[in-house]
């Protein structure tokens, strides 16, 4: 087991590189001047520009420029934005927002999504399971940004001005605390809830006609144990790999409803730093999201274990 | 500062979570009404400098520091005409040598008093390359800026302007290195704001929490992507105290976010409204939605040094202009937010005559057609027309396009690019030749800076312009405006200089810009000035 987590470590730091190379040589490889748009729409003085591309070193050619921000990098030095921002400043005042919206999403998708699998697996065919999957489907076919701005529109501010409830901020508002979270992690997690609903549905539904889970109930275990111990121990291994790997994609993914509600994480600032080609900000951020999936799967792999007694790791 | 590991974080991210769930009381910024006193949230977007006048060029800057700092002269928010503030007299005999005198009573935030070395401080950082400020083109009138600015791979010689002299601690002169009549109008850009001596200190952590003299003063540090939080400044002049007791200026990435808190009235002004809201601000918000004249103009732009074999003859340029539908554009694709240009000089800025372009702003496809096909045409009768896709040109564009096709026969494409730089970079490098979207907003409310910054020799090198137009009429008329000592004269000079850009038509103006505001009713006396800033001075609660 020891063994078995260190060479998944190991393994980590290749993909790691690898991922910063790339994103270094796709910012690199956009188009446009970075100095040109902190002016904006004016034409930068040429003479502070001349001095800012010397300061950020923009003239050498792209494998110094690499190798320059790298052994920095190892020195604990993330760089600086061209306006003078620390990245590492940057990435820790967005981050916990990010986490924490993250986090509130995962808890909703994980169980919401599981419990309305179950009931819908359990009553088949019955009402409850044609409510699942119906509205399952409707939140999977509406864009997330129609959603996030019709819920923010209608329980942000028309609830507020027509019936004078004011539970539901229109933006992200940090003293707002938990409350804030609620409707864009709702919004973020509605997708991926859906998947985690229909997921649960059709595995425990399946696991459910297997011979070990009949010969449980022929031995006249209780409904209840079956179910939970049995059928749906099992029932979960695909549902753990989808929910390991949509974490990352629930930091990552952000962008959309970060914008919306106005909250300053991870999504915006990849926004921002791709439109402002901030490379140095970008690969440090992307760095920080590949280093989230890697932990998250090797949790997931781990899992297996615990919920199959089958997988053993040496 | 938070810790470095991500272990760190995620520890802090649990405990930030969990404080923040168990006090969830909603600190609202509404406050019982009365007419003086309260807080308001105003909408914002995160700076991209420090907070220091001298390195700020962009907008967002601009408008906290409008709140922070008073330069020596201010605009009216009605006729743009500049005011004395801080100076109680800028005066000159030659508009060469200025003698500026000060107020009493101004002092910063830190209770040092705003005297002559305070101005003369900043103008001397500002104009130093080492500092690499975003300002430093605006000194370069000043007698000595080449000694603290000798370009490139250079080092300063100096460390203080030569033109800059304090007489006495509510004196001081300014010797320009040629005449310049708009000197005074020039002083209310935030590149002239005064700085206490805490800045030289650390200029960096200045940037996050500006001691100034104006009327508000930071309250606590620039929360970035957050907030910026100000306070009254009690020891004001009396006659600008404002009303409020603080403003947080929250930051927003996206407008549409904004304009829904202003409706939840979680916010209370918003001076930028997104163009999903034009369609129902007007009637939602009824007399609290300001809708005027800003100091843009949009053009379109002609590479004539570059490309003289399609764009060399006046008649060609003058048959482009009036060709295009300028009304048509206004109204369908702009909903009225823009206006038809009919000089180019902005509508809002002293010096503009109204209908000034005459027929070459007039839309009259028979006359273009004729002179177009009397002045033989453009080779290959193909025409390119470049903008930027990344801030909603595209539409005005086409338009403009499918006009000079329909008019003129000619075979056009619009081409678009990333970005606004990268046009500028194919432009320079001679890599484009087509025509291009192109416009300007103003640094200070003078003719002058419609001008000369565009169409001047100097502004090929250094400026916007882009086309590279050089005509020495011009040139010489400009130089004879900035020596008037009279600004009426002066005036006269530059609209004569504006006469000749009118007959060339270097570029062809399109349209103005008009800014649009809104407010909650929580709040009054809300105006916007020609930057399209809040004047938070005056505004009160309900």
């Amino acid at each position: 087991m020891g063994r078995y987590l260190i060479r998944r470590l190991i393994q980590a730091i290749p993909v790691l590189l690898g991922a910063t190379f790339l994103i270094y040589v796709l910012t690199f490889w956009l188009p446009g001047d970075p100095i040109q748009a902190l002016a904006g729409e004016k034409r930068a003085d040429p003479l502070v520009a001349a001095m800012l591309r010397e300061k950020y070193h923009l003239n050498d050619p792209f494998l110094a420029q690499y190798w320059n921000y790298i052994t920095n990098v190892f020195q604990g030095d993330f760089g600086e934005t061209f306006n003078g921002r620390q990245v590492i400043d940057l990435i820790s005042e967005a981050f916990p927002y990010t986490l924490n919206l993250a986090l509130v999403a995962f808890a909703i998708e994980a169980v919401v999504g599981v419990l309305a699998g179950i009931m819908a697996a359990l009553r088949r065919g019955k009402f409850l399971d044609q409510l699942v999957l119906i509205s399952t489907l409707m939140v999977i076919s509406i864009p997330v940004f129609v959603t996030g701005f019709v819920l923010q529109l209608t329980l942000g501010v028309e609830l507020k001005n027509n019936w004078g409830i004011d539970f539901f901020p229109v933006s992200f508002n940090e003293a707002d605390g938990l409350r804030a979270y609620l409707l864009p992690a709702f919004i973020l997690a509605s997708t991926s809830l859906a998947y985690v609903a229909r997921l649960t549905r059709t595995s425990l539904m399946e696991t459910m006609r297997a011979d070990y889970v009949r010969t449980a109930t022929a031995k006249g275990l209780p409904r209840r144990r079956v179910v939970v111990n049995h059928a749906l121990r099992n029932a979960l291994i695909p549902i753990v790999t989808f929910l390991g790997a949509d974490l990352g994609s629930l930091m990552g993914g952000a962008v959309i409803t970060e914008r919306i509600f106005n909250i300053h994480g991870i999504g915006g600032l990849i926004a921002q730093s791709i439109h402002l080609q901030q490379g140095t900000v970008l690969v440090g951020v992307v760095t920080l999201l590949v280093l989230v999936y890697v932990v998250a799967n090797l949790v997931v792999d781990l899992l297996y274990a615990v919920l199959d007694p089958r997988i053993r790791y040496a | 500062m938070r810790g470095a590991t991500s272990a760190k974080w995620v520890a802090g991210a649990v405990i930030v979570a969990m404080a923040a769930t168990a006090c969830s009381t909603s600190s609202d910024s509404k406050s019982a009404g009365g007419k003086t006193g309260g807080n308001i949230t105003v909408v914002l977007g995160e700076p991209q400098h420090g907070l220091v006048g001298q390195n700020t060029a962009e907008s967002e800057g601009a408008e906290v520091l409008n709140a922070l700092f008073t330069g020596l002269v201010e605009y009216d928010n009605k006729t743009n005409e500049p005011k004395l503030a801080v100076a109680q007299s800028i005066e000159t005999t030659d508009s060469k040598l200025w003698t500026i005198k000060l107020k009493d009573g101004y002092t910063f935030h830190n209770g040092e008093k705003v005297d002559a070395q305070s101005f003369v401080r900043a103008w001397n950082w500002g104009a130093n390359q080492t500092n690499a400020a975003e300002s430093l083109p605006f000194f370069d009138k000043i007698e000595g800026s080449e000694e603290l600015a000798p370009g490139k791979d250079k080092t300063p010689t100096a460390t203080e302007l030569k033109g800059l002299k304090v007489v006495d601690e509510k004196t001081f002169t300014v010797s320009l290195k040629a005449p310049f009549s708009q000197f005074k109008t020039m002083l209310g850009y935030n590149a002239f704001y005064p700085l206490p001596k805490a800045f030289e200190a650390d200029p960096k952590k200045f940037g996050e929490a500006p001691i100034g003299n104006g009327a508000f003063q930071m309250d606590g540090v620039w929360d970035h992507n957050k907030q910026i939080k100000v306070k009254r400044f009690d020891a004001y002049p009396a006659e600008g105290r404002a009303k409020l007791d603080g403003v947080t200026f929250k930051i927003y990435d996206n407008l549409d976010t904004a304009y829904n808190d202003l409706r939840a009235d979680t916010l209370q002004i918003v001076d930028k409204l997104p163009v999903s809201a034009m369609a129902s601000v007007a009637q939602e918000f009824g007399d609290r939605y300001i809708y005027k004249p800003e100091s843009a103009v949009g053009y379109v732009g002609l590479p004539l040094a570059t490309n003289p074999e399609a764009f060399g003859k006046v008649e060609i340029r003058k048959a482009i202009s009036m060709s295009i539908d300028r009304e048509a554009i206004a109204k369908t694709i702009f909903n009225g937010t823009r206006k038809p240009a009919d000089d180019f000089i902005s509508p809002i800025i002293p010096g503009y005559r109204k209908g000034a372009l005459g027929e070459a702003g007039t839309y009259n496809p028979t006359k273009a057609k004729e002179l177009f096909a009397q002045a033989g045409g453009i080779p290959g009768n193909k025409l390119e027309l470049g903008y930027n896709a990344d801030g909603g040109h595209k539409e005005w564009i086409e338009a403009v396009a499918n006009q000079l096709k329909a008019n003129l026969g000619l075979e056009v494409t619009a081409k678009p690019f990333a970005k606004f730089g990268d046009l500028l970079t194919d432009l320079g490098d001679k890599k484009y030749k087509g025509a291009f979207r192109m416009a300007w907003s103003m640094d200070y409310p003078a003719a002058e800076n419609y001008l000369r910054p565009i169409f001047s020799k100097v502004a090929i090198e250094n400026g916007s312009n882009y086309g590279g137009y050089v005509n020495e009429e011009f040139e010489t008329l400009m130089a004879n405006a900035d020596k008037a000592t009279d600004p009426a004269e002066g005036l006269k000079l530059y609209q004569q200089a504006d006469d000749i850009i009118i007959k060339d038509l270097p570029y062809i103006p399109v349209f103005t810009y008009m800014s649009s505001s809104a407010y909650s009713k929580t709040v009054k006396n809300v105006e916007i000035d020609a930057q399209g800033r809040m004047d938070l001075a005056k505004v009160e609660l309900n």
